[in-house]
């Protein structure tokens, strides 16, 4: 396999396939070596490893620091509630700062798409988006992929629908190109004002009825209604979503027997999947969170060892 | 500069408007312009042969944003007019939004002491339509007008609420001040700096749909027909809009429009990589919208070419694209970079420059046109045709330098341009003309 050359991870759009597979196996190798005792302190010892969260999460930011601390390296998070310009300095100076501090990674979460690219082209240590506003998010794609992987062994031509607010999602989008490299077919699926037809342009199908979306998929992901974002200009009520794309009992039964269901979390349980159903076998939910660490540790690995 | 007394020899001089098309001597005495005159060689006397140039009536740009008060930045009136100059513009409208809003009196005067210290080139004032151009309540137009506005528009704002916009073109209409509507529906977000498609949902901005913009659009094709009154769409940006308005204007319609050089020469992928200096208001849009507002500017369905001019300095532009101000520099260039648009599409690309950046705008603001005739203020503007030159900021006169065009090359420059009888730009390269 090629060595890695990618200094930042940006985004899973234009990502090759022998990257993902590489990020994958990376972390495969990194899970093994850990579930048999062995230590991997060494990889980022004496490395600073800054978290520049600029919008809430929790298992995000947190699945990173404990990557980054099992390999080693010292991690402190920046919490910024908002944008650092209602304080008055532009993320241009704060992220000079941070690097003039001794960072030698940065992860950065923020409410504006195309901020990590804009931090990658300011400072030049390796920048990992830890989600941009509606843009990405590649550390959930790829654990995401990860887990699909674990399942089927190869995605070629598996059907995986992504369900729920797409619009607003930067999870789907990250999902969408990183599935389609990866040879699997997408149905983008939920309200016609959520899901608009252009994403077939990027290569998804789209749907706007649960039983077609649901009917021959292999995995369905569900995705949080972002219910706090749009209130009442794309869609009714929570209700009304619950009843027409809500995952629940009755509307299992379209779903083949072996399909798998994943979320990336936060639930709304009721609301977009029944509580018995994310619980059921079928989830793959807490599978998501476990890969997500050795995949976040995959993402530190190969991105430092760039120089 | 303080030459008032030129000798321009063996320029073609252009004026369509005037029937002038001949290869003449131009003299410019106490800024007045000559074709015959005896004292030629007087110390002070400024000459400068022409040959292989062109003399054509001043440009007039229709957009221009001062910010003037309230830029924050590097700019002031007179480098703006100084880009003006530079860009062959004689005349330029500045637009309301300024800080305080340019919607009474007191600020107008203001500006307008400012204007006539500091600027190279007539700078034109436009006033608010309503307060604040917030769309609620009309703004005192009779007032604005006596102090010396001769356009109203809530640019790069429009009126939401319906009978505030009718009432207030109504109520301008006693003042025979033109309109300048400037086409978006607020009701779909105040965003308007991306175009929704599928290439804004890939990069996960929210985009603003053509129909925010075509909507505006109607509502004014619609109101002038009911009110029969004159309006002038500023800065469309789509397809359907450029077809609204060439049906409107089919049917007689009392309605002209303009567009932005920057939605000639780009579309929506200038914004790749998150770049802000392609971040503009209305935002740039789909090939098949750029490739309708070239057609529309050839056959004459758009009436003028604006710069939309906005200077920014680069630390407000090197910011989260969500958070960037939108707009960019142009008047160097708008000449230029429109002559690159229509050599490809119009057999007599002057003469259409001519009706789009220096009749029309004049026409559609109820001004005197800039005659090339013997006797009139000199207000021109010479040209060097087919000598490439790439246009460089570091070169330029702006203090801003936020444009998506650097470096981009340009076959045609303005090199000289006279305002109101004075030398307002004179290009460095002029001592090799001959």
């Amino acid at each position: 396999m090629k060595k890695w050359i990618r200094k930042s991870l940006l985004g899973l759009d234009g990502l090759a396939e022998w990257e993902i597979r590489k990020i994958i196996e990376t972390a495969e190798l990194l899970n093994s070596k850990k579930e048999k005792g062995n230590s991997n302190q060494s990889l980022l010892n004496g490395k600073r490893v800054i978290n520049l969260f600029m919008e809430p999460s929790t298992r995000t930011r947190v699945a990173f620091e404990i990557a980054a601390k099992s390999l080693g390296a010292d991690v402190i998070t920046i919490n910024a509630k908002a944008s650092s310009l209602t304080k008055g300095e532009s993320l241009r100076d704060t992220a000079l700062n941070v690097r003039a501090l001794g960072a030698d990674v940065i992860i950065i979460r923020h409410s504006a798409p195309g901020s990590p690219l804009f931090l990658s082209n300011i400072v030049d240590v390796p920048i990992i988006n830890a989600g941009d506003g509606a843009h990405e998010h590649p550390s959930q794609g790829l654990l995401d992929i990860y887990t699909l992987i674990q399942k089927f062994g190869d995605l070629k031509n598996k059907r995986i629908t992504i369900l729920g607010d797409i619009l607003f999602s930067r999870v789907a989008r990250s999902n969408l190109f990183g599935l389609l490299t990866m040879g699997a077919k997408v149905t983008l699926a939920g309200p016609s004002t959520l899901v608009p037809k252009e994403f077939e342009k990027l290569g998804a199908n789209v749907s706007h009825n649960l039983k077609d979306a649901l009917t021959g998929a292999d995995a369905v992901m569900l995705l949080r209604i972002q219910h706090e974002r749009q209130s009442t200009k794309h869609f009714p009520t929570l209700g009304e979503y619950s009843n027409m794309f809500g995952l629940n009992n009755s509307t299992l039964k379209y779903l083949k027997d072996d399909a798998v269901i994943l979320h990336p979390g936060p639930i709304n349980r009721g609301i977009e999947i029944d509580s018995n159903i994310a619980d059921s076998k079928r989830s793959l939910i807490l599978n998501q969170v476990k890969n997500g660490i050795a995949v976040r540790m995959a993402i530190l690995k190969l991105c430092t060892s760039i120089n | 500069m303080e030459i008032k007394n030129l000798n321009l020899l063996n320029a073609r001089v252009y004026d369509p408007l005037s029937n002038i098309n001949t290869t003449l001597d131009v003299f410019i005495r106490d800024g007045k312009i000559l074709y015959e005159c005896d004292n030629i060689d007087s110390k002070n006397i400024y000459t400068l042969n022409l040959k292989n140039h062109l003399i054509v009536p001043g440009f007039f740009d229709l957009r221009v944003h001062t910010r003037i008060p309230g830029n924050n930045s590097c700019e002031g009136i007179k480098s703006i007019s100084e880009a003006a100059a530079r860009g062959g513009f004689t005349d330029i409208l500045a637009m309301p939004d300024t800080l305080p809003a340019a919607d009474n009196p007191g600020t107008i005067q203001y500006i307008k002491d400012r204007v006539e210290k500091q600027s190279l080139v007539k700078m034109w004032l436009a006033g608010c339509l309503t307060t604040g151009s917030k769309g609620e309540s009309i703004a005192p137009l009779g007032s604005l007008k006596d102090a010396g506005v001769i356009a109203i528009t809530d640019c790069p704002y429009s009126p939401n609420n319906n009978q505030i916009f009718i009432n207030s073109i109504k109520y301008a209409s006693m003042f025979d001040l033109p309109v300048i509507e400037f086409p978006f529906d607020r009701s779909f977000g105040s965003d308007n700096f991306t175009h929704e498609s599928a290439y804004s949902l890939k990069l996960g901005i929210g985009g603003s749909p053509r129909i925010a913009e075509e909507l505006a659009v109607q509502r004014a094709i619609s109101i002038s027909k009911e009110l029969d009154v004159n309006i002038h769409i500023s800065s469309i940006s789509t397809i359907n809009s450029v077809q609204l308005i060439r049906r409107a204007k089919e049917l007689n319609f009392k309605i002209t429009t303009d567009v932005s050089l920057h939605h000639l020469l780009l579309n929506e992928t200038a914004i790749e990589g998150y770049n802000t200096l392609a971040k503009l208001n209305p935002p740039l849009r789909e090939e098949i919208d750029r490739n309708a507002l070239v057609s529309g500017v050839c056959d004459g369905t758009i009436d003028a070419v604006t710069s939309a001019h906005n200077p920014y300095s680069l630390h407000e532009k090197q910011v989260e694209f969500d958070i960037a101000p939108s707009g960019a520099i142009g008047l160097e260039v708008c000449f230029s970079g429109l002559y690159e648009v229509l050599k490809k599409c119009h057999k007599d690309p002057l003469a259409q420059i001519l009706n789009l950046l220096s009749y029309s705008p004049r026409r559609i603001l109820q001004l005197k046109q800039n005659y090339m005739k013997s006797g009139a203020t000199a207000n021109f503007t010479v040209i060097a045709l087919d000598k490439p030159l790439k246009y460089d900021l570091a070169l330029g006169t702006s203090h801003s330098e936020n444009t998506p065009l650097n470096y981009k090359i340009f076959s045609a420059s303005p090199i000289l341009t006279i305002a109101d009888g004075l030398i307002a730009y004179k290009s460095n390269n002029i001592s090799d003309l001959s």
